[in-house]
């Protein structure tokens, strides 16, 4: 009995804990318009109050408790305490779909723009969720796709506005859900939409409580679980599709309200999906409320959507600690290649395809009047002097990326580990924006930032998982949680309008448009010199995957190796993110393909590895120059469309 | 905002003391253009680029003075392609502080000419601008054009402030709807603001903004408009799904806008521009109201 109050006090708590202080912030919002005194005819206080200030709040607490209650569902049906709209991906194929429309045909965003948000979070989540059944519903394989299509949909979204609407930055602030209102529609029809999955939720609640004895014994108990997990989910996505296309993307808050129903004391499904909704409603009521009080003082336009995924990240990375490991990955026998290939033969060809690919670059080109032309004639030199640079700094970067992405793989013992899905390329993106909006922008000053950057996420995996011995889940969940992160805080600074924010967008997406002679000789001269350490390092590398104990026995100093290579990355890392950004997804690809094709120690690994990758990288660079040439889409992002699904691809076929 | 008698006068002496040669070099010159307002200011000096930036997008939110036919694209103005500036062998390049990161690349280029019309320090943008274009003129040796495109720039406002002065214009808040429930409205130190004062409309909008004039608000905050007869104009392009979901708000519906009559539309003009778009705004906005009032 004493159990039973504990589980109901604690969440009822919170959620008059956060009514408190919402109401408190909410009245000061309020309180002006009530005192005014009321005017006869035409009373423009008491208007904004009754059918703008009111319908915020009450959409805040609406789209609060909307979030949550999918949250709620995802989590259960998943049997994931990381899901939610924003990890599974869900928001942000609803937002790329409706960006998508919204460019190409924005005669559809008048009848069926909730049908649209539908379209794209359920494809979301049925690429998210079939991956994640190839891994019987791993969570942290789960999260991870989730956060890479989210990053990827994000990426997309922000080049084709960028490219389409250079004056108008409205889907911007879409993207970062911003609560206004003029009218009660949007609170009352998502309201109603509420209402009818949460009537669904009682009527699964019991089946969805038998959940938590899992599979087998569920199925022994006469429950149709595919048919239980696809009503479920699609009730989750629904609710998370309404939110985005009513107001846009509002990061984690149905992460967090389940998580505190959690700590609360909330434990049974039931409680769970009872009180999450309402913490939710109350988390989003404070924080909108607060922000709007804030905003007054500031005088700023600031979308409620990315503040909260601003403070919602962070959480996640608490959270992670707790994170129970259900279903363990096996790690996968080393697959035999058909063809070990050894020798110098591969190196050969694949540096002669890498030469091949740049001097196609320099090469090749598009004139005046868009046409394909050979370098020739008056200009080729000062031709070259433009090109050259930008190929040799992506060659350089693609490289160093690819090799520190070896690196990572080899000492985590995961083959899904590189310098972007372990974070460090956010922590260098996050030291350049400071750099940017703090200290004047030079480009020493900026390399110096990034280094920062990367060195203090590296410290933080470092340390983080001294203690949990590595496990590879929690590494890269704490990577990818650390980008989406980056993204929310250049979602704020673009909604904004700062003309700074537009510097950091194009330095984020990867663009190598501003290297010069200069940026490139000291990217060649980074990349020479740390791969070359990493080639030197090589013993340690073929040892040190084998384990603590026996690397040790064979004399091997383990903690100093591991810091020494660790830093290495971090550098390589830091050098790269310089020119092509946080997102390229080469470090990954790189070391994948050259495993693939049969180099697997340490030494041939990475020579391959920095080959596919700088070729990669200088591929990318020239497609992003000359597709729509005379104006450039980054090379970061062109190899990152090609890279997150590639990712995703290389999970399915781990599975 | 007015050329002033003594600052015409100052550059007619200055036009006619230096020497000719001196700029006969830059008659033909090959120009090229990183901004719209400066790139339609040259076509007013009767001189066409051989390249500007955003060609691709000129008729989207210039519209006028059409842009001939053998201008070259070269690009966004953020990232513009130096192959295909370098193949255009410009003489000259103008450029602004906004694009100030490319500086030195441009000078490796060509002679740069950097104009400063949008920054903080430049104070109300229309005086900017005329500045702007005489300093222009200066460089490429065409004062006289610029005095003349300016005096009848002048002329120009001062027939829209005598059309409409019998009228008694009502007050106007400009916007451009970015959604259903957000719009940029355009204030002080604005381009289009000094336009209206120049032509003798209030603006409805007297908060301040930043210095590009411009300001992002909720559609609610048009209610803070406090005069009945305001009227709200609106530029294209609108999102489609502006007006059916605003019809549809009651605050909306409330506020002295949705009345018939108190809400236009007006073609695309570009509120990041110079002279040009000010007399394209300022001739635009007057026909409106003339034919409405």
């Amino acid at each position: 009995m004493s159990i039973l109050r504990r589980d109901m006090i604690g969440p009822a708590l919170i959620v008059l804990l956060l009514l408190c202080v919402g109401g408190a912030a909410s009245w000061l919002l309020v309180a002006p318009a009530l005192s005014a005194t009321a005017q006869p005819n035409y009373d423009v206080t008491r208007m904004v109050l009754y059918y703008s200030t009111l319908p915020r709040l009450a959409t805040a607490l609406i789209a609060g408790a909307s979030l949550a209650l999918s949250g709620a569902l995802f989590q259960q049906v998943l049997r994931n305490p990381l899901a939610d709209p924003t990890t599974l991906g869900v928001s942000a194929g609803a937002n790329l779909a409706l960006v998508v429309v919204s460019l190409f045909l924005p005669g559809l965003l008048g009848a069926s723009r909730d049908l649209v948000a539908l379209l794209g979070s359920a494809s979301a989540a049925a690429i998210v969720i079939s991956l994640g059944a190839r891994r019987s519903f791993s969570p942290y394989s789960l999260v991870l796709s989730g956060l890479v299509l989210s990053l990827w949909c994000g990426g997309l979204s922000a080049i084709l506005t960028y490219l389409n609407q250079r004056y108008l930055a409205s889907l911007f602030i879409w993207g970062a859900g911003s609560l206004a209102q003029q009218s009660w529609i949007i609170p009352v029809s998502l309201l109603w939409k509420l209402a009818i999955v949460a009537i669904l939720c009682t009527l699964v609640i019991r089946p969805l409580s038998l959940l938590d004895l899992g599979e087998n014994s569920s199925t022994a108990l006469g429950l149709r679980l595919v048919r239980l997990r696809f009503v479920v989910i699609a009730g989750a996505v629904a609710l998370a599709a309404f939110v985005t296309s009513a107001v846009g993307v509002i990061g984690f808050i149905g992460l967090v309200a389940p998580t505190v129903a959690r700590l609360a004391g909330a434990r049974r499904p039931a409680q769970l999906i009872f009180w999450s909704p309402l913490i939710g409603a109350g988390l989003l009521f404070v924080a909108d409320s607060v922000l709007q009080l804030a905003a007054g003082e500031l005088g700023d336009f600031l979308p409620t959507g990315a503040v909260t995924a601003i403070f919602g990240s962070p959480l996640l990375l608490a959270l992670l600690p707790r994170l129970k490991i259900r279903h363990r990955i096996q790690q996968s026998p080393v697959r035999q290649p058909s063809r070990r290939w050894t020798g110098t033969r591969p190196v050969l060809i694949a540096a002669a395809g890498v030469l091949a690919l740049v001097s196609l670059s320099i090469l090749l080109g598009r004139g005046i009047d868009a046409g394909w032309t050979l370098l020739s004639g008056e200009f080729s030199y000062d031709i070259l002097a433009i090109r050259v640079p930008k190929i040799l700094a992506a060659l350089a970067s693609g490289a160093m990326l690819a090799v520190a992405g070896s690196i990572l793989q080899r000492l985590t013992g995961n083959e899904m580990a590189s310098p972007e899905v372990l974070g460090i390329s956010a922590g260098a993106t996050f030291g350049v924006a400071i750099a940017l909006f703090a200290v004047a922008p030079g480009l020493l000053g900026q390399f110096s930032f990034a280094i920062i950057g990367s060195a203090t996420v590296l410290a933080v995996i470092f340390l983080g998982s001294w203690r949990s011995s590595f496990a590879p889940e929690r590494i890269l969940l704490t990577g990818i949680s650390l980008s989406a992160m980056v993204d929310a805080v250049v979602g704020v600074l673009s909604a904004s309008g700062d003309p700074r924010a537009a510097l950091l967008m194009r330095w984020m997406s990867g663009s190598t448009y501003l290297v010069d002679t200069t940026t490139a000789t000291v990217e060649l001269g980074a990349a020479a010199v740390l791969i070359t350490m990493a080639f030197a390092a090589r013993r340690w590398l073929d040892i040190l995957p084998l384990g603590p104990s026996p690397s040790a026995s064979v004399g091997l100093p383990v903690a100093k190796s591991r810091l020494v290579l660790f830093g290495l990355a971090g550098l390589m890392t830091a050098a790269a993110t310089l020119t092509v950004g946080p997102l390229s997804f080469v470090g990954l690809m790189g070391p994948h393909l050259a495993r693939e094709a049969g180099m697997t120690r340490a030494l041939p690994q990475m020579v391959g590895a920095a080959l596919i990758g700088g070729g990669l990288m200088v591929a990318a660079d020239f497609v992003g120059r000359t597709i729509v040439s005379p104006y450039q889409i980054p090379a970061g992002l062109v190899s990152a469309l090609i890279g997150a699904p590639f990712l995703m691809i290389m999970m399915r076929k781990k599975a | 905002m007015a050329v002033s008698r003594r600052s015409f006068l100052q550059y007619a002496t200055a036009a006619a003391v230096i020497p000719a040669p001196l700029f006969a070099q830059t008659a033909g010159a090959r120009i090229v253009s990183l901004d719209y307002g400066l790139a339609s200011t040259l076509l007013s000096l009767g001189l066409t680029p051989t390249g500007i930036s955003d060609l691709a997008d000129w008729d989207r939110w210039v519209v006028e003075p059409a842009m001939p036919t053998s201008v070259v694209d070269i690009g966004s103005s953020f990232e513009v392609d130096f192959e295909i500036l370098i193949a255009l062998k410009p003489d000259i390049i103008l450029t602004t502080p906004y694009l100030d990161e490319l500086l030195p690349r441009l000078q490796s280029v060509a002679k740069v000419v950097r104009l400063e019309i949008f920054t903080p320090e430049s104070g109300p943008v229309l005086p900017a601008a005329i500045a702007a274009t005489r300093k222009l003129a200066v460089e490429l040796g065409c004062v006289q054009e610029a005095e003349a495109f300016l005096a009848k720039s002048d002329a120009f406002f001062e027939t829209c402030r005598s059309r409409l002065a019998g009228r008694n214009p009502p007050p106007v808040a400009l916007v451009n709807f970015m959604d259903a429930r957000h719009a940029r409205i355009y204030s002080n130190p604005g381009l289009f603001h000094n336009a209206l004062e120049r032509i003798g409309v209030r603006n409805a909008w007297t908060r301040g903004s930043n210095y590009w004039g411009f300001e992002t608000i909720g559609i609610e905050d048009l209610s803070t408009i406090t005069d009945p007869h305001a009227r709200l104009i609106a530029f294209d392009p609108v999102p489609p799904d502006v007006f059916p979901k605003l019809a549809q708000s009651p605050l909306w519906n409330g506020l002295p806008f949705a009345r018939p009559g108190h809400l236009s539309i007006l073609p695309p003009a570009l509120m990041f521009g110079m002279v040009n778009e000010a007399m394209r705004f300022a001739g635009l906005l007057t026909d409106l109201l003339e034919r409405d009032a």
